[in-house]
């Protein structure tokens, strides 16, 4: 079944005075339960079309259709994660983690119980009472996977989450991404500049073209999991998707 | 504070109390124009010990708190309606600079006559001499938010009066904390000036008594006081919550 369609869409940036065409008629399909993976050169809007399937942006031309619906605004059934996680700091991490759950007018007693789950899943719960600047880079990057889990969306739209981890942090979220994509079954969005980190997570992998971007090929991946980055079989695919990249990236 | 800028404190203010008792022995001046401490001390001890100095701390800091309370209520409605509605700035923000520039005192005239020789007289100056500092701050404070705190919270279905009070009032906070300490010194500032000339209890009514008595001792005791409550409350009420919201929101 189709969760999500993007119908040529079309974005302009506003660039001093003129205007710059970003998107230039971005078509994609995804089904329930994929992992797509959005790469592209910098700069190509990859972020922006993400932010247009999340509502918080609307697109000059084109549409998205939700499980066959336009989408005319944001909605807790599209989930983002930002890059730096945009946690609260006034709050501890439970109360960040139960944040959208407030808002819905969940009692108290029934937010802690939900957001239990994914504070073990995400391997927080030792820091449930601790502020967000105590917490590392990786850490707040999970709070943030657990505050959007906790809504259970339909859709998680990722905006390189894990671009501003550390080596090994990144690696282990990165099996960990592909077991909770396992476990919830959720479609994922996933923008990345890194065509390694596309390979080990997507189902799918949308390559983006410069702009005004369009999608100029997606790749498929049907390989067993967890997969790990420094999987041999997966060299070939990435070379694939670089070819495709590296003449988008030297017409920037 | 640090220790060592205490000890030094201690020895500047116990230079400040010689040097004056020295000007003071010397006859520069005659002394029912410049008192000794001694005679200050003396003053303060007598109006203690009837009563009357507490009674006009009490009095004055009641129309503070009343009126800062008024004025951070309506200050922070009108800063938000301003960062978030262009309209509302475009229209009434012009009308608050002009306001701000209004000295507390030249609204005492207006008060008497609206509230006659009140205590709501007293309370209107002092919250109108602070609001606009406390609605100036608060709209620089909510324009500077993070744009993905609120993305982030609108995504997960807040808005309205739940946005501004679970993420545009606390992430503006510390922006806030120093529009309420200049709205706090305003208002203090309104709550002296307007006793002086309502004549009417407090402080400032103590100040002027002392002026119309030709008591020296009396004027220079109240002014101290004045500034004692300044210290304490801008240096250890403020200074404590600024330390606190810094580490917590991470700024330090």
């Amino acid at each position: 079944m189709t969760k999500l369609e993007a119908k040529n869409i079309v974005k302009y940036f506003k660039h001093d005075s003129h205007r710059l065409k970003a998107l230039g008629g971005v078509n994609l399909q995804i089904e329930d339960g994929e992992f797509v993976c959005l790469v592209g050169p910098s700069g190509c809007g990859k972020s922006t079309f993400l932010r247009i399937v999340a509502g918080l942006e609307t697109p000059d031309e084109g549409e998205i259709f939700f499980d066959g619906k336009p989408v005319t605004s944001t909605g807790p059934e599209r989930i983002i994660v930002f890059q730096e996680g945009a946690l609260f700091p006034w709050l501890k991490v439970q109360d960040n983690v139960e944040f959208g759950l407030k808002m819905a007018g969940i009692p108290k007693e029934e937010r802690a119980q939900i957001s239990k789950r994914y504070l073990d899943m995400m391997q927080l719960t030792k820091f449930a009472d601790s502020y967000t600047y105590q917490l590392s880079t990786g850490m707040k990057q999970r709070v943030a996977i657990a505050r959007a889990l906790v809504m259970d969306p339909d859709v998680l739209l990722m905006d390189e989450p894990f671009a501003a981890l550390d080596a090994q942090t990144r690696d282990l979220l990165l099996v960990e991404m592909q077991l909770i994509w396992e476990k919830t079954k959720k479609t994922i969005l996933f923008v990345t500049h890194n065509v390694t980190e596309a390979t080990v997570l997507g189902t799918k992998v949308a390559v983006f073209s410069n702009r005004p971007s369009t999608i100029k090929k997606v790749i498929n991946i049907d390989y067993k999991r967890p997969r790990l980055v420094d999987d041999q079989n997966l060299f070939p695919l990435q070379q694939e998707i670089l070819s495709e990249l590296r003449p988008e990236v030297k017409k920037n | 504070m640090k220790k060592p800028s205490l000890v030094k404190q201690i020895i500047f203010y116990i230079a400040i109390v010689v040097i004056w008792q020295l000007v003071a022995m010397s006859s520069v001046w005659p002394n029912n124009l410049f008192p000794s401490p001694y005679e200050v001390a003396e003053d303060l001890v007598y109006t203690a010990s009837d009563g009357s100095l507490f009674f006009g701390i009490g009095t004055s800091l009641l129309r503070l708190l009343i009126g800062l309370t008024i004025a951070i209520v309506g200050g922070m409605l009108l800063g938000i309606l301003m960062a978030r509605i262009e309209t509302v700035n475009q229209t009434i923000g012009s009308l608050v600079l002009g306001l701000q520039s209004i000295p507390s005192v030249a609204w005492v005239p207006l008060a008497i006559l609206w509230f006659g020789l009140t205590d709501g007289g007293i309370i209107f100056v002092t919250a109108v001499s602070s609001m606009f500092a406390i609605t100036i701050s608060t709209y620089a404070g909510v324009k500077t938010i993070n744009p993905h705190y609120i993305e982030a919270a609108r995504n997960m279905g807040a808005k309205g009066t739940q946005l501004a009070t679970y993420v545009l009032i606390p992430a503006a906070f510390p922006h806030l904390i120093s529009g309420f300490k200049q709205g706090w010194a305003f208002a203090w500032r309104g709550v002296i000036g307007a006793e002086l000339l309502f004549s009417f209890l407090g402080l400032g009514f103590l100040l002027n008594v002392g002026r119309q008595l030709n008591d020296i001792s009396q004027v220079f005791a109240i002014m101290l006081v004045i500034m004692m409550i300044g210290i304490v409350i801008d240096g250890i009420i403020f200074k404590r919550i600024e330390n606190k919201v810094m580490s917590r929101w991470g700024l330090r």
